[in-house]
């Protein structure tokens, strides 16, 4: 459905009108955004054949930009020229126009516009009441608004009643049909494939999970419209266990300045990473019964715009994560020193967490591995501990072998079970020896 | 019903089926209709039959009749006007259910009007017949180039020629017996005679034909033939047996370019196409004898030849005069005029043709022995456009009476010169400018299919051919123009400097082709989806002009030489080549803009700002608007803030209050307020009553506001009262888009848009923003 063609289409139809006798004519057009006009410059010099005949041309012209001729993109605005695409989560909006283009008074008008979807049928139009009489050459407009909500063929139906002087009560109605797509393009091949998605992002997410009890979410957006498109908000909403930060901007002391450089829009067919960190909540931390298994993220939130501010926004589906798997009892880090000296001594704190739903009893022992000696009483014990409670214990090491090392040798007996857990490989320190001479 | 109904209304669906293909049925006989209206056409007639139940069944008695009968057709929804509005049905099942009704229909023809119903939706296929505007524009010339070329297609005049020609010969041998002042160019006066047949768009067939080059035989030796066909202008003759070196000439040929050197050269085509590449070359010939000065004269002020046409009268002569004056001291203006060649004309020539030139000035090597490889041989591609679209718009209609009326200039109806073609761009003419500078070019032996011939280039007929393929430009014939481009290749071949013409020329260097012509060049292949090519050749620009800046700086000359410039003429050169150097890096922008490189564009529109402080405003207010086109809007703020500051510390002005509102309601606009944006342009109406910009604006506000009356009425009374700043191809565009939503009788009211047009505009007026075809 063009603007233009449609409403020429109706135009072509008061030929056939006349002997139909149908009084009044009705007139539908899409309301993009307007569009900037654009001149093309041509310009020459005054020792040039045309003197200042071109210059002349371009100061006449009202739609360049005064005293920047050469500039192309003018103020003037543009109708839009034909009904374009429209996308999941954009705003329809359409002028309904009637008009009485017979001699004669007409009376109780009423025009109802209703959107056929494939799953409902809404009614736009913004009074239901009837107009109580129609000039000749007059007409009753109305500006509808959608938020389009749905993929695949709209139908715009418009019906309207009248009654002639005549007495004689009069109804026609008109279809206007809509596909809302991802894009018509057929320049590339696989946008043709993309048009069953039927969206105008396409998004992708993938989850990695910290040591600690952080999720990174890494969201890739990738404009699949024909346009650019400015992305003016991408955001997470978290799920109630977690709180969000996102690392989307590198913040410095006066304001904070987007990773991705300084324009925020999207060409067709670019991809945009974002990255969000979710750290549960303190309440929902402790009790990582919860925790576990799948557990909702959150949503993104997105909002773009596009020419003179056409705004689109989508939201997508619960964001579903599956929490890694502790076992009964789960083993994590709180603190440990990135560098150490060799043969020397340094800490770390452990944090214990009963992940069961019963209560343990426990008893810590320390293996030394080849470079990994631990100092301290190995075997002790560490009391009860309740379900999806934990403990912190600080713990002292010392490495006799230079480099990256792993720290493992940690196991945890379950007394009650007589089960016992083994903790490798926990954490890697980096060490490094204090004494080297400066030559070497 | 279905039975009595079906069978009635089958034959109107197919006929319409069918109309895409033959359409004469469906359309007035005597239209000759594009390929774009005949899909129009068949497409709105499809959006009838989608809708014309309704209108079909207003005859059968009752209402509710009238509803089933609807419903049949129209396929989507079983409900009456009272309960339809509940009905939440999936399509899927409304069309299923349509099928049902229709295979009940006893005909076969069901499939088809399946379709029919479901896929073209009424407008769906009009969205892309109408689609771009531009593509259609494109579409069209080719059609139109084509035609051309068969036109001038080379059997296709023959026919015809010889005879004109023998005229044209006759009368000249007439008129000039000796060597008394000649028609300078038997074209002209032959276009004038056969203006009477030429009255029909094609007429102008024969005046291509009509270059001396056709007639001449293969017989003869230029020497001999050059008296007899081509008469020298005398005074030029005289010029050139007195002095073959020295000023005076400047008083005479005082061109619109005040060039203190000859500005006339011989063209070896212009006399005989046969005699490609002469031995002897013209330009040693001319300076000895001045039977071999040939005529490409008409690049002479017009005082010379007033005998040449006889139609055109003397005033216009005089007019000449008054425009070219002629210093009174020819001494002292060509040290100045020398000066000003030396500035403007200043180019760095690559390394190989630079060879070349130093080669030529130092006599090692004759122009004549250069390889034609590295010549530039252009010649005209295509001949007349000649025709004026909104007269055949009239025509069709309003009818052949009221196309009478149109009146405009045609490149036949005024001065063979550059005066006359001067007014054909001032009045818009620019199609009829084309053709005379077709003319005037085939008059320098450059004209259709001399392309690849040996030529030699003039000033004048470089600047012809700037102004050529800048208005084929302007009207968005850019196949056209990048075909006659292509023989000029990179503008670089040495026979496009004045130093290939030691002896016409004598002392003066640089390039012959205008900066302006080198930045078209290079701004064209944009606007046939060659963007990159663009930048590439507009770096290659802005290399050489930052390149001679820096040679002024250094206190060089622009070309790098050791030379002296005094500090007025430095200081002036800086001046002039800043200036080019800004218009260049515009291009660049507005290229990068159109290629939708935001980042970049933004950065070079910045950057411009160093190089026109003045336009800070407007520049500002751009990218603010570049990035309202994005979407971004906070960033804009940011820009039309700056434009605030700019405007304060300059003291406000009212013209720059203008720009902040305007931008203040581009920022409403992009915020979906159309009320306050209406207001901010209705204030920018206050200061500016008569601001185009802003009254568009604000009626287009007013559409956005469900207001189209009012809209229209404000549209409307401007165009009418101020037909001089609203007869503009947007605001027009804007208005019949109105119209087409107002009512039903859109065609009635462009064609009264069409009136007013064709009184005004020039043959460049472009039909399509009134949308009647």
């Amino acid at each position: 459905m063009q603007v233009k063609g449609q409403s020429s289409a109706a135009g072509k139809m008061d030929v056939n009108q006349a002997k139909q006798e149908h009084l009044l004519a009705l007139k539908v057009m899409r309301l993009t955004k307007p569009t900037l006009f654009t001149n093309m410059p041509v310009t020459c010099e005054d020792r040039d054949l045309p003197g200042d005949l071109f210059v002349r041309l371009m100061k006449d012209d009202p739609s360049t930009v005064k005293g920047a001729e050469t500039l192309i993109l003018g103020e003037m605005l543009t109708l839009p020229q034909n009904f374009g695409n429209i996308f999941l989560g954009e705003t329809f909006s359409s002028y309904i126009s009637v008009h009485n283009d017979s001699s004669q008074v007409v009376k109780d008008i009423l025009v109802k516009a209703d959107l056929q979807t494939s799953s409902q049928r809404l009614n736009l139009s913004a009074s239901n009441s009837a107009v109580s009489e129609l000039k000749p050459e007059c007409c009753i407009d109305d500006v509808i608004h959608h938020e389009v909500k749905e993929i695949g063929t709209h139908i715009l139906v418009c019906a309207v009643s009248y009654i002639t002087q005549t007495g004689e009560k009069l109804y026609f109605r008109k279809f206007f049909k809509f596909q809302v797509e991802s894009n018509c393009s057929s320049n590339f091949s696989f946008n043709s494939i993309l048009n069953q998605v039927l969206k105008p992002l396409d998004v992708k997410t993938k989850f990695y999970n910290a040591e600690t009890d952080e999720v990174f979410l890494e969201a890739q957006i990738q404009n699949i419209t024909t346009s650019p498109m400015f992305m003016e908000k991408v955001s997470l909403e978290p799920s109630m266990m977690y709180n969000v930060t996102e690392l989307n901007s590198v913040s410095s002391d006066i304001e904070s300045e987007s990773t991705f450089g300084k324009m925020s829009y999207l060409q067709p067919l670019d991809t945009r990473q974002y990255l969000y960190c979710l750290k549960p909540k303190p309440e929902f931390a402790e009790k990582a019964g919860v925790i576990k298994g799948v557990t909702v993220i959150g949503k993104l939130d997105i909002v773009w715009k596009t020419n003179l501010g056409e705004r689109g926004r989508l939201q997508t589906s619960q964001l579903q994560r599956m929490a890694p798997g502790y076992g009964d009892v789960r083993l994590s880090l709180e603190l440990i020193p990135d560098t150490v000296n060799l043969e020397e001594p340094f800490d770390i704190t452990c944090k214990i967490t009963n992940c069961s739903e019963r209560t343990m009893d426990l008893v810590l022992e320390m293996c030394n591995t080849r470079s990994i000696h631990w100092c301290g009483v190995s075997g002790r014990q560490l009391g009860k501990l309740s379900p999806s409670a934990s403990l912190s214990i600080p713990l002292k090491l010392l490495s006799s072998v230079q480099g990256l090392q792993s720290i493992s040798g940690l196991r945890l007996t379950d007394t009650f079970l007589k089960r016992t857990y083994e903790y490798d490989d926990i954490a890697q320190v980096c060490v490094v020896c204090p004494y080297t001479s400066p030559e070497s | 019903m279905d039975s009595s109904e079906g069978p009635a209304q089958r034959p109107v669906t197919l006929d319409i089926d069918g109309a895409g293909e033959t359409l004469e049925t469906s359309v007035p006989p005597q239209t000759d209709l594009t390929d774009e209206s005949f899909r129009e056409e068949s497409i709105d007639l499809d959006a009838e039959a989608f809708v014309s139940p309704q209108d079909d069944s207003s005859h059968s008695e009752s209402l509710i009749d009238k509803l089933n009968d609807q419903m049949m057709e129209s396929v989507m929804i079983s409900d009456s006007p009272n309960s339809e509005e509940e009905d939440v049905v999936p399509i899927d099942s409304l069309l299923e259910q349509n099928e049902d009704e229709e295979s009940k229909t006893p005909d076969g023809d069901t499939e088809e009007r399946n379709e029919d119903i479901n896929t073209p939706s009424a407008a769906e296929p009009e969205n892309i017949s109408e689609a771009l505007f531009k593509e259609e524009n494109e579409e069209e010339k080719i059609v139109q180039v084509d035609d051309k070329r068969e036109n001038v297609a080379p059997d296709d005049p023959a026919p015809e020629a010889p005879k004109i020609q023998d005229i044209a010969l006759e009368v000249d041998m007439d008129v000039t017996p000796k060597d008394e002042p000649v028609p300078v160019c038997t074209i002209f006066s032959q276009g004038v005679q056969s203006k009477a047949q030429a009255l029909i768009p094609d007429g102008f067939q024969p005046t291509l034909v009509k270059s001396p080059s056709f007639t001449i035989g293969n017989t003869e030796t230029p020497n001999k033939l050059v008296p007899q066909v081509c008469q020298p202008s005398p005074s030029l003759s005289k010029f050139f047996t007195d002095n073959g070196a020295v000023n005076p000439a400047s008083d005479f040929f005082d061109s619109f370019t005040t060039s203190t050197s000859f500005i006339s050269i011989s063209n070896p085509n212009a006399e005989s196409p046969k005699t490609a590449a002469p031995p002897e070359s013209p330009l040693l010939s001319a300076t000895t004898t001045a039977e071999t000065v040939p005529t490409s004269t008409y690049f002479t002020p017009a005082a010379t030849k007033p005998q040449v046409s006889p139609v055109e009268s003397a005033a216009p002569m005089n007019k000449l005069q008054a425009v070219f004056p002629s210093g009174d001291d020819p001494f002292a203006s060509a040290l100045i005029t020398s000066e000003l060649d030396k500035r403007y004309d200043a180019w760095l020539p690559s390394d190989e043709t630079r060879k070349v030139l130093i080669s030529v000035a130092t006599q090692q090597i004759s122009p004549v022995q250069i390889d034609r490889e590295q010549l530039a041989m252009p010649g005209l591609k295509f001949d007349n456009l000649q025709g004026d679209a909104v007269k055949d718009l009239m025509q069709r209609f309003l009818g052949d009476q009221a196309a009478m009326k149109r009146q405009v200039l045609s490149a036949s109806s005024v001065e063979q010169n550059f005066l006359g073609l001067k007014r054909l761009i001032s009045t818009k003419n620019w199609r009829a400018a084309v053709d005379l500078t077709g003319r005037l070019l085939t008059a320098h032996g450059q004209g259709y299919g001399k392309s690849g011939q040996p030529t030699n280039h003039t000033t004048d007929s470089l600047q012809l051919w700037f102004v050529r393929l800048a208005l084929l430009a302007k009207l968005n014939l850019f196949q056209n123009a990048e075909l006659e481009f292509e023989p000029f290749g990179n503008l670089d071949n040495p026979n496009l400097y004045y130093e290939y013409y030691p002896t016409v020329y004598p002392g003066r260097r640089g390039s012959m082709v205008p900066f302006s012509m080198r930045v078209l060049h290079a701004e064209l292949p944009q606007y046939l989806q060659k963007p990159q090519e663009t930048l590439d050749r507009l770096h290659g620009i802005k290399s050489v002009c930052q390149k001679i800046l820096s040679n002024l700086q250094e206190g060089l000359a622009e070309d790098g030489s050791m030379m002296n410039l005094t500090q007025d003429n430095r200081l002036a050169s800086i001046q002039l080549w800043r200036s080019r150097l800004s218009r260049v890096m515009y291009s660049m922008a507005n290229c990068l803009l159109m290629m939708k490189d935001y980042v970049l564009a933004v950065e070079t529109y910045h950057s411009i700002i160093e190089y026109e402080p003045e336009q800070k405003v407007q520049l500002l207010s751009g990218i603010g608007r570049i990035f309202l086109q994005i979407g971004d809007i906070r960033t804009a703020e940011k820009y039309f803030l700056d434009v605030e500051k700019a405007c304060q510390s300059k003291g406000k002005t009212p013209n720059e209050d203008t720009s902040v509102l305007m931008n203040r309601a581009f920022v409403y606009l992009s915020q979906n307020n159309y009320a306050d944006a209406h207001t901010c342009f209705s204030s920018v109406l206050k200061l500016d009553p008569k601001n185009p910009v802003a009254n568009n604006n604000a009626a287009v506000c007013l559409l956005y506001l469900g207001r189209l009356k009012e809209s229209l009425g404000q549209l409307e009374s401007l165009v009418h009262k101020d037909p001089a700043l609203y007869l503009h191809e947007s605001v027009l565009f804007n208005l019949t888009t109105m119209y087409e939503l107002e009512s039903s009788r859109s065609t009635q009211k462009k064609q009264a848009l069409l009136e007013a047009a064709a009184c005004r505009e020039g043959d460049s007026f472009n039909i399509q923003c009134l949308k009647l075809v």
